[in-house]
């Protein structure tokens, strides 16, 4: 599974890296790193935490290559 | 009839079961109204999302013209971040953040999964064999309520007192057109002050003694913005306590009550639980603990959607109209658990968005999911059921559904 941010939607409401700590990280208030390549274990927090972004700037699955985000 | 008397209407309890054909007449009157006591209501998405990020709304009701007369109670406790603005607001909510999520705990409420869904089983067989249950007394409610108790590090023995304290204080929140709320009022003030005690001496005695819970980080961490003060720590976790408690449960009781009501997506979801992420996001939308929040006040003349909305009048936001608004979601009164491009006021937005949404979307994910496989026939006794009197905090007072 691949995972990519659109980091100019992104607000910084940090609800990915409560839901999915290990794939999606704050560092200092609002910077966001994250794994975009998403290890098998971590598939299921990972679904959860692009459903509860509120701006929606997850995109998950094959699609989330390089054409995945506009 | 006039969209001066909306408020008014929509506060009646007779329609507290459907209030939306009322907000779909506030966002036909224009989506801004004011009504007859002069305060203004927003009902539409875009000018509730332009409100929520606009610097000159308050959430601070000192800012009314006219105080609120709730704020002249001299022993009550002073407002907590949810009441004030930037840059209190802000130092406050850090110093909390700090013990609840990123960047400095961010494991904390991934770390309560497996115990929540621990609970919700526990709860399951609670329910297993029975003809009949209550979903509001013997579920949705003991839930999230253990859950937030375990986080804040409150004895198991003491749930019961803390729920009597919540309940007294969110009933504060209630309108009933007619009757004097200063009795309401006050003892709302000394709920928040008993409360506010109880958790005070709790955290003083995890004071140099960490037990792993938000209290214990509260009292033990100084971080490079020091600690909140013994007052700050009280009207904070009062806060942390009625919000965790007091929502979440509407938020799971809603979702049962709207997945009974659609039989279809029901067991579409009980065969796709991986659905169930999106499909509260969609309850978030649809059917909001949440309906609006009452608490805003303009600093300045504001002029939107062609109206000017005086300094200083009561500012009311219903989130649940915004939700429902077609200018915004195609379809908007269809429960549509897949639906895409979902960004719902559920949880608010802007800096005062929720602060325990992520422990509220777990909960009730959980929730949803573990009855959908435990329950195999569930039956609504009655829709509507019978609705909590407060307009703001929506939801059941019990739902009655036959098992068997």
């Amino acid at each position: 599974m691949r995972v990519v941010v659109d980091l100019n939607r992104c607000q910084g409401y940090a609800q990915c890296a409560f839901l999915a700590p290990r794939v999606f990280e704050l560092h200092g208030d609002e910077a966001l790193l994250y794994t975009p390549a998403v290890p098998a274990e971590q598939h299921e927090r990972v679904l959860r935490a692009a459903a509860a972004c509120p701006v929606q700037a997850i995109v998950v699955g094959e699609q989330a290559g390089a054409a995945g985000v506009r | 009839m006039s969209s001066e008397t909306l408020f008014r209407r929509i506060t009646d309890s007779r329609h507290r079961p459907d209030p939306y054909p009322l907000y779909a007449e506030l966002r036909e009157a224009g989506g801004v109204a004011r009504q007859e006591s002069g305060a203004y209501l927003v009902g539409t998405y875009h000018e509730i999302n332009a409100l929520l990020h606009d610097p000159r709304v308050s959430s601070d009701l000192r800012n009314r013209t006219e105080p609120d007369p709730g704020l002249l109670v001299p022993e009550g406790l002073p407002p907590a971040f949810i009441g004030i603005d930037d840059p209190e607001h802000d130092r406050l909510r850090r110093l909390t953040m700090r013990q609840f999520g990123p960047p400095c705990s961010p494991g904390r409420v991934d770390a309560l999964h497996e115990e929540m869904e621990g609970i919700a089983e526990e709860l399951a067989d609670g329910l297993a064999g029975r003809d009949r249950v209550d979903l509001v007394d013997d579920f949705a409610f003991p839930l999230p309520v253990t859950v937030i108790c375990r986080l804040l590090g409150v004895p198991h023995e003491d749930v019961q007192k803390l729920h009597t304290w919540a309940d007294t204080v969110v009933a504060s929140l209630d309108f009933a057109p007619g009757e004097d709320p200063e009795p309401r009022r006050r003892a709302a003030q000394e709920a928040r002050m008993t409360m506010g005690t109880y958790l005070g001496e709790l955290a003083g005695e995890r004071r140099g003694s960490p037990a792993g819970d938000m209290l214990s980080g509260l009292v033990n961490d100084e971080g490079p913005e020091g600690r909140l003060t013994d007052l700050e720590l009280m009207v904070t976790t009062v806060l942390l306590l009625i919000a965790g408690h007091e929502t979440t449960v509407n938020l799971i009781t809603n979702g049962m009550l709207t997945l009974l009501r659609h039989p279809g997506e029901l067991e579409r979801l009980r065969a796709h639980p991986e659905l169930m992420p999106g499909a509260v996001e969609e309850l978030l939308r649809y059917e909001p603990p949440v309906q609006m929040l009452p608490q805003r006040t303009a600093l300045a003349d504001i002029e939107i959607a062609g109206v000017t909305i005086p300094r200083g009048v009561p500012l009311i936001l219903v989130l649940a109209s915004g939700n429902r608004d077609p200018l915004r979601f195609p379809e908007p009164d269809r429960f549509d658990p897949t639906r895409s491009d979902n960004q719902h006021f559920g949880f608010g937005s802007g800096i005062h968005n929720c602060f325990g949404a992520p422990l509220a979307r777990l909960e009730t994910q959980i929730a949803l999911t573990t009855l959908l496989r435990r329950l195999d026939t569930p039956r609504l006794l009655e829709d509507p059921p019978e609705y909590r009197n407060s307009p703001v905090l929506r939801g059941p007072r019990h739902l009655p559904v036959a098992l068997t």
